[in-house]
């Protein structure tokens, strides 16, 4: 049994009396020392897919509609309250995708890190403090033992991230959700934050559920990948497998649309038209208004999950089939 | 440490401000000093020297019962920090758990912040009237009506401040590490209000002033055996052609605290929110 299971989960936004999918029917799963990437353009449901695993959907109008999400054994979305708190923070925590925002402003960084500490563990102030110096010395923070004292507003946003992650490892989680933790930094802090991601997997053991939109991060640092579309898992593979053959036409798309420095172009390509909307309603295929391999039978049949490769599942009745 | 450079910053280069501040702090002396500084006893009846006029020994002169006017002064402030004091931390306890429980819990906020809009409806005074008739004239229940008027502004403001910062990834973040209700509300948000709430107490003080010396002219405030600046005002305003200045030396102490304290609270205001800077430069 992997460490998480996220099984056909559903949600909706409600919006007036009728609720509108934003994610249908969504599987993956994640085991220890494992790390699954979930690209997808904006408002694919990638986001709201973690938030509902960390319990982070709240508003009444957004809510789960179906599936379910089991972590270490236990299902998630019937826990109580005090249940998911003894859980969040200490055994599965996130990463935020704003730095600049994810600290307080009013707290000193150590006591930050200390609390969330002392959330989960009898510990002494001194003890905890000790710990939150211990962890800025992990994530690589220059003089731990005086930034310490550094409120968020002191640091950089590369370093507030490490910050982040410091306070996320702070009870060792079995799960890290790491939603877009580089996209707010600039590309050589990018190297170094995803860098020590991967060096506290290897210490750790962490499972990471890495969000992102970037597949040059993703091909780089997960061991598979899942692809969303409009609320749905497009593509699903090992990431070896998934760049040696790509099944799904969108996923070449958005491969394609990446510049590469090599090659002398002078247009970069683009996936034609943009997402539908959510008041949209599509028949068949979400993807069938910008897809090149479209026909009558993708516009009136939405194409089920099925194996392309090995470990390599693909929603598309074309997979495989060549484009441009 | 934090404090003194706060202060130092709100205050440079506001001239008018720094000595409304300094006045605030003579009040303050004088209030908790009072026995010491005042020469007479403020309810000492002195039938003879009956409305003498300001000179030695009495510097403000005596009132018709021949009570010392600058003792009374004296003790008056004293009733002034009181009241202020007290009616800023009933308008800040009970606003501030209304407006930061109402944003935090949506539900329950519909429910409190409909009533909240509804005490507002009424017009400051006209309110405190009203509750005043309904207790009994007494410094606990001045302080109680005052503070209570004042909740609902400090619920409002406390409300949209609390609303904005709930939708900030760190209390996100707090969730994330398994930090209850409570801990969110108090640990997470209520720091982030301090610099807010320390410019409402300060507005709600200079308020609550005139607040009070208006229920006291009313004859509505505190027991007219009080001595404070109000009822001075009330009691000898039949004497304004005989004896002006037992209306004037009141009535100058309630005008220059009233405007010292929105002196200070705009100088604070400001040094917390830049924007509004340029409105009164150099006052």
């Amino acid at each position: 049994m992997a460490l998480l299971e996220v099984e056909n989960l559903h949600i909706a936004v409600g919006s007036g009396g009728k609720l509108l999918p934003v994610v249908q029917g969504v599987s993956f799963c994640v085991d220890e020392n494992e790390t699954l990437g979930i690209v997808g353009e904006s408002g694919c449901g990638k986001s709201l897919t973690s938030l509902a695993i960390m319990g982070l959907l709240g508003d009444s109008t957004v809510r789960i509609t179906g599936g379910s999400i089991r972590f270490d054994g236990m299902d998630l979305l019937t826990l109580s309250a005090p249940e998911r708190r003894a859980i969040m923070g200490n055994r599965m925590a996130m990463i935020f995708q704003e730095p600049m925002t994810s600290l307080n402003p009013v707290y000193r960084i150590g006591d930050q890190i200390a609390e969330s500490i002392r959330q989960h563990q009898q510990i002494s102030r001194s003890a905890a403090r000790d710990r939150a110096v211990e962890l800025l010395t992990l994530v690589r923070i220059p003089n731990p033992s005086e930034r310490v004292d550094s409120f968020p507003h002191q640091m950089s946003g590369g370093q507030r991230q490490r910050v982040m992650i410091a306070m996320a490892l702070s009870c060792d989680p079995k799960l890290l959700i790491a939603d877009e933790p580089t996209t707010a930094l600039d590309v050589t802090v990018q190297k170094e934050v995803l860098e020590l991601m991967a060096d506290l997997q290897d210490r750790m053991g962490t499972a990471i559920v890495l969000i992102s939109h970037d597949l040059g991060v993703i091909a780089e640092t997960c061991d598979k990948v899942a692809v969303m579309y409009r609320g749905k898992i497009a593509e699903a593979a090992a990431t070896a497998d998934l760049f040696a053959e790509l099944a799904h036409p969108y996923t070449r798309g958005l491969l394609n649309s990446i510049p590469v420095v090599d090659r002398d172009v002078e247009w970069l390509e683009a996936i034609p038209g943009r997402v539908p909307t959510l008041e949209e309603t599509l028949t068949g295929c979400a993807f069938h208004p910008r897809c090149a391999l479209a026909t009558d039978f993708c516009a009136s049949r939405a194409p089920e999950t099925s194996q392309f490769k090995p470990n390599h599942s693909v929603q598309c009745h074309f997979a495989g089939g060549s484009t441009t | 440490m934090n404090i003194i450079n706060f202060l130092r910053n709100a205050f440079a280069g506001r001239k008018l401000a720094t000595v409304g501040f300094i006045w605030l702090c003579f009040i303050l002396l004088a209030a908790i000093f009072a026995p010491l500084i005042a020469p007479f006893d403020p309810l000492e009846i002195d039938p003879v020297g009956r409305l003498a006029e300001p000179g030695l020994p009495n510097l403000f002169g005596t009132d018709h019962f021949g009570r010392d006017t600058f003792s009374r002064a004296i003790y008056g402030a004293r009733m002034t920090v009181i009241i202020g004091v007290g009616s800023v931390v009933v308008a800040l306890v009970c606003g501030g758990l209304i407006g930061m429980l109402s944003a935090y819990f949506t539900r329950l906020g519909h429910f409190l912040m409909r009533g909240v809009d509804v005490l507002m409806a009424f017009p400051a005074l006209l309110m405190a009237l009203v509750l005043i008739t309904l207790l009994e004239r007494s410094v606990f229940n001045t302080i109680l009506v005052i503070g209570i008027v004042y909740a609902t502004t400090t619920a409002r403001i406390l409300y949209g401040m609390t609303l904005k910062l709930k939708g900030e990834v760190f209390v996100d973040a707090a969730v994330c590490s398994g930090a209850g209700h409570s801990s969110i509300l108090f640990r997470h948000i209520l720091p982030n209000l301090v610099s807010p709430l320390l410019v409402q107490a300060s507005f709600i003080f200079a308020f609550a002033q005139l607040q009070a010396a208006a229920l006291d002219f009313l004859g509505l405030g505190l027991p007219p055996e009080v001595p404070s600046w109000g009822n001075m005002l009330s009691e000898e305003r039949i004497y304004v052609t005989r004896a002006p200045w037992l209306l004037i030396y009141p009535g100058l102490l309630i005008v220059l605290s009233v405007f010292s304290m929105n002196l200070v609270g705009d100088a604070l205001r400001d040094s917390i929110d830049p924007r509004f800077k340029d409105d009164i430069a150099g006052v």
